[in-house]
């Protein structure tokens, strides 16, 4: 049998052929990419520290390999270079030192570089100590020993699973907990709590914590992996390993928050609810009484909970309704159905006065598609905000319940329920304008406040308007960097929507500031100033086919100037004035272009902002050429006589070039580096002879230092190699590439006259 | 495998003979002589009546004599002139005449009247169709000597009056024996009896018609004569006459003495011996150790046993050792997976986009954690059915993005959840199922307030209850069906309440007809490879079980548990009726439903390239998993491309809820796969692999062999084995010139041949 088994494998015939697999891979893109290079800030190590200590850490990012200084949203946390041991700075190494008054909990930070300030990553401030992961830790048999009531600065890897181990005791409570989401990672932690041989005993993938109490003494294992199992530096993870007592309530470590959540609190809004649920208010009869106003805190829990709330209200009355829930970072979408009660008992008949779901984005964002079609910042909200206006005298009800509530019982699932007299108020949140294209390239999403001399970067701005307001809403920013300018176009009565223009003069010097960006109202003929919060994204995304934004608040403002490089063109009025004309009448306004650049079209279309003046046709500017105008049909606009602000705006391809100074710097360095190795090959050439020269005494002496000299020329002609190698690259890199972007004129501002009565 | 047409396949399950409205064909008996037939009950042989008159002797009625007629002769099959099917050249009839009142108007009225010819009715083109005297698609039906031609032609005679309001409306069929014990090899007669609204009888048994739920048992003729073959146990004959049903259950006996039966370990060897000695079929012996460890870890873990745990389970001197080895198993997280990869192929969990993956991560996972925390099953149900928010934050959620439709979410639940299909009731009352539209679409009502709003991620929708009546329009008559579950009223459901969980409320109550039973059978039939019921989704009154009292008793037992899927899998396994020996005895080698026997299975895909890394050493790379992740743990279908062992051996693509997408059946494919592929190939000669290792061992020979035995069977090699095997080793092979090798390669070759002798062996192919 194993005679004619082996024939028969030796001899057999490939019959079953493999057949070769041609994988399809997506041909590179070599089009244009989307927007200027931007300094970003995309990780840092370890990703926190603890309260009172000092720690050393690397950051990379894009665009910051001439990063220096590292700056902190909050002031208790410092930064210093790390120096070598010949007090030089060592490139991305930083000392950051976190005072013992600094609070708990998650700040920005970025750094400075030759293009101005760089996006934002979360640097966490905790109590646990720190460790920082050890490589590698993709096995159980590596496993990594974690301290009981320590935290992990770690990388996922792809395709693996990260193994640490802790000894646990019979009857402990151990809490395992990630960061990951909530502090920029791209990481969607998978956290498997395992016996000493890796079995697994409790999972957790949903971003919560493993509560482990362990069954005997011994080892156990902590697994973490990517839900899919991605990898990379941009997947990185802070890991908890707490004991707590039996009793002890779960504190998750800190999340940054949702866009959504900008609009809440209401203004005046007490920190902690008034009153609390008290279950069982299910059904009918047993909904609780309140009175209105009210402010009401609950959980959707169990599962399917419902809540019912019971009050009477006179007709005519109007109420504001207002649940947070998923602004307070819960996974829930609450509803609301206000219903008129009449009768009693079987005879009991219901009548809807109000149904409220979702407070609905101010503007459109975008599709899930390929192309850019709105932005992708939701500042609207599952929450609940609406108006319930009361057609009968008697009672009511209140129903909440949480539409995606039907089979979770999480009671962190938490509430809070206003029902007030109107309060009209707004809250606004900005980001920088991106440009609708057909392109999957996001990378321009992640922009920093980063302005190149002569640009003028738009900000588009969102309100969430409360209670019935619905009137104007200025934009202003304070506090700007020398040679910075910051106008807003104004919300307008009833609209949502808003721009505020951040112009860089071209001779503004380097330099960054926190700035106080807000908006400001009169809600019944007082002033009412909010802050505008800023939303960025997390990550830069090359390809939004394959990666969807993740988008969050950021806690500040900064503003910042390069000082060193310029935008492209600069489009300004020919004069900087009040541009008056008189209503039903054509304006000419000249525009000046201060050209930087080569571009890959002649001529740059453009689109004008600001109220009333969206309808104006596009026109063609040239980009040869360096004036035009536009012109402005108020007869055809119906503009209405008053002042007005407004800019001009269009995308054009630069052929950019990457610090081409460093390629005159690279070129520099090299005809150094070449100098120096021939003085250094002549100087060895006249050593040589004289060695050869020598009396035989003095020979070994010569010889020494020939040595020595032959080991310095060799030195400076591998300094020339590298010189050039620099040069090679500078050069490759200050190469022309197509980068489309957004081109924003300074701000115009029009005065409108009456025309005269005939 | 070949796609599969979704509704074009279950309609062909579920329609047997069925001339389908996809148009898939499939025979209709003729009318084969019953010469010869033994008739179980002399009062039960085949009416000489004739076909059935309703009202007068004289007077042929439209309703009770001229449609069943139709329908006999298949003349309202979807292939045929059913409307369902789009009707032949323009003649459309109701689906097995369902409709009388629409067939009459057809007839009679449609076609410019020139169907039928009352002046000279056999000049008619209905008859001289049927009848072939001029060209026609569906061939020869009838001719002018048979009854139902003479039928035909007397009702046109008669003036083709139309009595669909006055005639007798039938009520119910009966089949007469209802139930009998019937020798193999012998032929019997059943009759069919049509009971009317009027109290009268009517003998229908040449109208009726006739299937075998069980046909390597029993075939059953057009005419109702039923042949017995040679396989003992249980069979079914389902008897249809106008949209009624009835059922003949027939106990064919082995007759054998059975006189030994294993201990019983709980209520399924009561129940199981009690039916063989019932039938006469003498069970084969409880299994040895080695095989129950094999057997059980590759059924509940869906691996082989590790060399480690088979030593340390042969050494047990415990007497429960078996129990907890199960134990073990249960606990496991490759229990986990290998349920969760049963689960999410039937959840059609499939990616046919890269944005798919982390849904199909996700809810794979979910399904995963649920089995690996024993989550009860109605729970695990219920947050399927039921589930609302996002694919991350709730990966049930997952499941909405596959199944976008109420039909469809209704049609899956139905056949995955409660074993009925429900398709064939969309377009028409169910031919042999009592589902009609109307049960459908309340059923699919439960699915009509599933909101979807738009998330980042192109195709995925977040899920969420909206507020409204919940409602579904019947197809045919426009009227907005309120929920109801298979027949049972729901009490109303406010506009406000998920009506998803009302249907899951129904379906994990203790007395739902379906919802446990179908879990059990379908758990059954994983241990057993053959459920109580055939197919595992497709209970119904026409299709019994073949051991009724164990189907109940596992149904009660599950509920009584709590829904409690691994008490299921543990109170099976530890049946002695699970661990028989596969081996047959002298009688019982036949036995294809009782389980007098372990029935051997082949491998599924999954767990023989697990199995075969194991004994190779070898770890399959599955693209974007870590290195040694098995391919019982992968999340969906994707790796089907990447890794051609795993199509070839029939991984499903979860496209349907059906088990049988998986195909188990063995193919050349897989022989040559087995024998000479080139991944087999490389696991074989993978350096530092089991063949590898073996060679350059520091061991007796004997040794070497007995590993790689009991990697592969679990087991040590017998005298016979060990010796082909010492001697094979021994031998030193030649290269291309004919030259011998060296010893180190030699033996290096020798091994690989012996592991990949054992691969191709079918003990280690088949889990026995």
């Amino acid at each position: 049998m194993t005679n004619s088994t082996r024939t028969f494998r030796q001899q057999i015939c490939v019959i079953a052929s493999v057949c070769a697999m041609t994988l399809l891979t997506a041909p590179a893109s070599f089009g244009q990419s989307v927007g200027l290079p931007a300094p970003r800030l995309l990780t840092t190590m370890p990703m926190g520290g603890t309260v009172g200590t000092e720690t050393e850490i690397t950051i990379s990012g894009e665009h910051i390999e001439d990063a220096d200084e590292l700056y902190f949203s909050i002031p208790q946390i410092t930064a210093t270079r790390k120096l070598d041991a010949s007090g030089k700075p060592e490139p991305n190494k930083y000392i950051v030192k976190i005072a013992a008054d600094c609070p708990v909990g998650l700040c920005e930070a970025r750094v400075m570089t030759r293009l101005g300030i760089s996006s934002s990553r979360v640097f966490s401030v905790g109590t646990l100590s720190e460790v920082i992961q050890k490589n590698p830790n993709t096995a159980l048999a590596t496993a990594m020993e974690l301290p009981v009531n320590s935290i992990c600065n770690s990388v996922m890897t792809a395709k693996s699973i990260d193994y640490y181990s802790f000894e646990g005791k019979k009857g402990h409570r151990y809490v395992v907990d990630c960061a990951c989401r909530g502090i920029d990672s791209k990481l969607e932690a998978v956290l498997i709590v395992a016996d000493a041989e890796g079995r697994d005993l409790q999972v957790e993938r949903r971003g919560g914590v493993v509560d482990f109490t362990a069954p005997a003494d011994g080892k156990y294992v902590i697994k973490v992996h990517e839900l899919t199992f991605k990898g990379g530096p941009a997947w990185y993870y802070r890991l908890a390993l707490q004991e707590l007592a039996t009793d002890a309530v779960v504190t998750r470590l800190p999340s940054t928050s949702s866009v959504s959540s900008f609009s809440w609190p209401p203004q005046d809004a007490p920190a902690v609810a008034l009153a609390s649920e008290t279950e069982p208010n299910g059904k009918s009869a047993e909904a609780q009484k309140i009175t209105l106003p009210c402010d009401i805190s609950g959980s959707f829990f169990p599962a399917a909970d419902v809540d019912t709330f019971e009050f009477t209200a006179k007709k005519g009355e109007v109420w504001w309704i207002e649940v947070a829930s998923e602004r307070l970072g819960r996974p829930t979408d609450p509803a609301v159905l206000v219903q008129h009660v009449s009768g009693t008992g079987a005879d009991e008949k219901l009548t809807d006065v109000a149904e409220l779901s979702d407070i609905p984005s101010p503007v459109k964002t975008s599709s899930n598609g390929y192309a850019y079609d709105g932005p992708p910042y939701n500042a609207g909200s599952s929450d609940v905000m609406g108006k319930v206006e009361i057609q009968e005298d008697g009672t009511h009800r209140i129903q909440l319940t949480d539409l995606f509530g039907g089979t979770r019982s999480d009671d962190r699932n938490i509430y809070r329920l206003i029902v007030r007299k109107a309060a009209p108020d707004f809250a606004v949140v900005g980001w920088g304008l991106h440009m609708e294209l057909r392109n999957g390239d996001r990378n321009a999403l992640s922009k920093p406040l980063a302005l190149r001399g002569g640009a003028t970067m738009a900000l588009e701005v969102v309100t969430v308007r409360r209670d019935g307001f619905d009137g104007e809403i200025e934009l202003s920013m304070d506090g700007l960097p020398e040679g910075v300018t910051a106008q807003g176009l104004t919300i307008p009565a009833g609209k949502s929507r808003g721009i505020m223009l951040v112009t860089a003069d071209q001779n503004a010097p380097r330099a960054i500031a926190n700035v106080s960006f807000s908006g400001r109202a009169v809600i019944n003929g007082q002033e009412v100033i909010h802050p505008c919060r800023m939303a960025a994204m997390a990550w830069p995304i090359p390809d939004a086919w394959h990666e969807i934004p993740s988008p969050r608040l950021v806690t500040d403002v900064p503003v910042s100037v390069s000082g060193s490089e310029f935008a492209p063109v600069t489009i300004v009025p020919a004069e900087k004035k009040v541009w008056e004309v008189t209503a039903g009448e054509k304006l000419t306004i000249p525009l000046t272009h201060i050209r930087r650049s080569e571009f890959s079209a002649a001529t740059l279309q453009l689109k004008t902002f600001g109220e009333g003046f969206e309808q104006v046709p596009m026109f063609d500017v040239s980009l040869d050429t360096d004036a035009s105008q536009a012109v402005l049909d108020l007869a055809a606009l119906k503009t209405a006589p008053g002042d007005y602000r407004i800019a001009f705006y269009g995308g054009a391809v630069a052929k950019y070039r990457h610090r081409p100074d460093a390629v005159t710097a690279a070129e520099e360095s090299h005809k150094k580096a070449e100098q120096a190795a021939a003085d250094l090959a002549a100087e060895l050439q006249k050593l040589t002879e004289q060695a050869n020269a020598a009396a035989e005494e003095k020979k070994a002496e010569s010889s020494m230092a020939l040595e020595e000299l032959t080991a310095r020329h060799k030195a400076a002609v591998a300094a020339v190699a590298a010189a050039a190698e620099q040069v090679k690259a500078a050069t490759e890199q200050a190469k022309p590439r197509d980068i489309v972007d957004i081109v924003v004129s300074e701000p115009i501002t029009i005065r409108v006259n009456p025309a005269e009565a005939k | 495998m070949a796609s599969i047409n979704k509704r074009g396949f279950l309609c062909r399950r579920l329609c047997g003979w069925l001339v389908c409205i996809t148009g898939l064909v499939l025979p209709v008996s003729g009318l084969p002589c019953i010469s010869g037939a033994v008739y179980a009950d002399e009062k039960h042989q085949p009416s000489d009546e004739g076909p059935p008159k309703s009202g007068s002797e004289s007077a042929v009625s439209f309703v009770n004599d001229v449609v069943p007629v139709l329908t006999k002769f298949g003349c309202n099959t979807g292939v045929c002139h059913a409307k369902a099917g789009n009707g032949q050249n323009g003649f459309q009839l109701s689906l097995l005449g369902f409709e009388p009142q629409e067939d009459y108007e057809h007839l009679v009225k449609e076609g410019r009247g020139r169907r039928l010819f009352p002046a000279s009715p056999e000049n008619s083109l209905l008859l001289m169709k049927a009848s072939g005297s001029i060209p026609h698609g569906g061939g020869k039906r009838l001719a002018p000597g048979d009854e139902g031609y003479q039928v035909l032609i007397s009702w046109i005679q008669q003036g083709l009056r139309y009595d669909g309001d006055t005639a007798p409306a039938l009520k119910s069929i009966d089949v007469r024996p209802a139930r009998s014990s019937v020798p193999m090899n012998t032929e019997f007669q059943l009759s069919a009896i049509a009971l009317y609204s009027d109290g009268t009888e009517r003998d229908v048994t040449r109208l009726a018609l006739y299937e075998s739920n069980d046909k390597a048992m029993a075939e059953a003729s057009g005419t109702g004569l039923v042949k017995i073959l040679d396989v003992p146990g249980k069979v079914a004959v389902m008897v249809r006459y106008q949209g009624r049903v009835a059922v003949c259950n027939i106990s064919v006996p082995l007759g054998a003495p059975v006189d030994v039966v294993p201990p019983s370990r709980n209520f399924i060897d009561d129940l199981v011996f009690a039916n063989l000695k019932e039938i006469g079929v003498p069970p084969s012996p409880v299994c040895d150790d080695a095989t129950f460890l094999r057997r059980v870890s590759l059924d509940i873990a869906g691996r082989l046993p590790t060399e480690e745990e088979a030593i340390a389970f042969f050494s047990s001197t415990d007497v429960d050792k078996r129990d907890q080895v199960i134990d073990t198993l249960l606990r496991s997280p490759e229990y986990a997976d290998y349920f969760a990869n049963k689960w999410t192929a039937l959840l059609k969990n499939r990616r046919d986009d890269v944005s798919d993956t982390t849904s199909n991560f996700a809810f794979h996972a979910w399904v995963r954690d649920s089995m690996l925390s024993n989550k009860p099953y109605d729970q695990l149900v219920r947050e399927l059915l039921a589930a609302t928010g996002t694919v991350i934050g709730n990966p049930a959620v997952a499941w909405y993005k596959r199944v976008k439709e109420p039909k469809q979410q209704l049609e899956d639940v139905a056949q995955l959840f409660l074993g009925v299909r429900m398709q064939c009731a969309q377009c028409h009352h169910h031919p042999f199922e009592r589902w009609s539209q109307d049960d459908y679409y309340s059923l699919a009502a439960f699915f009509s307030q599933v909101g979807r709003k738009p998330s980042a991620t192109r195709g995925e929708d977040l899920i969420f209850h909206k507020r409204g009546v919940a409602g579904m329009a019947n197809m045919k008559t426009g009227v907005v069906l309120k929920p109801a579950a298979l027949g049972d009223a729901i009490p109303t459901i406010a506009p406000d309440e998920d009506p998803r969980l009302r249907l899951a409320d129904w379906m994990s109550s203790p007395n739902n007809p379906f919802f446990a039973k179908s879990l059990v059978n379908r758990y059954w039939k994983h241990f057993f490879q053959r459920g109580l019921i055939e197919p595992e989704d497709d209970i119904r009154d026409t299709n019994p079980p073949t051991n009724p009292e164990l189907l109940a008793a596992l149904e009660k037992h599950f509920i009584s548990s709590g829904f409690d899927l691994k008490e299921l899998v543990r109170v099976i396994t530890r049946s002695n009726s699970y661990q028989l020996s596969s081996a047959p005895n002298q009688y019982n080698i036949a036995d294809q439903q009782n389980y007098s026997r372990y029935y051997p299975r082949r491998l599924q895909a999954e767990v023989l390239l697990d199995s075969i890394d194991y004994l190779t050493g070898f770890q399959t790379d599955f693209g974007n998993l870590p290195v040694g992740t098995r391919a019982i743990a992968l999340p969906d279908n994707s790796y089907n491309n990447s890794t051609p062992f795993l199509k070839v051996f029939g991984r499903p693509e979860s496209e349907s809820v059906c088990e049988c997408e998986r195909v188990q059946s063995s193919s050349l494919a897989q022989s040559l796969h087995l024998v000479n592929a080139a991944d087999i190939k490389s696991r074989l000669a993978k350096p530092g692999g089991r063949a590898d290792q073996l060679a350059k061992a520091d061991q007796p020979m004997e040794k070497r062999v007995a590993e790689v035995y009991m990697a592969a069977f679990s087991r040590e090699p017998r005298a016979d084995e060990l010796k082909v095997a010492l001697d094979y080793l021994a031998e030193i092979g030649v290269d291309g010139e004919g030259k011998p090798l060296d010893p180190q390669r030699a033996s290096q070759e020798n091994f690989q041949d012996l592991v990949w002798a054992l691969i191709n062996s079918k003990e280690f192919l088949f889990n026995h």
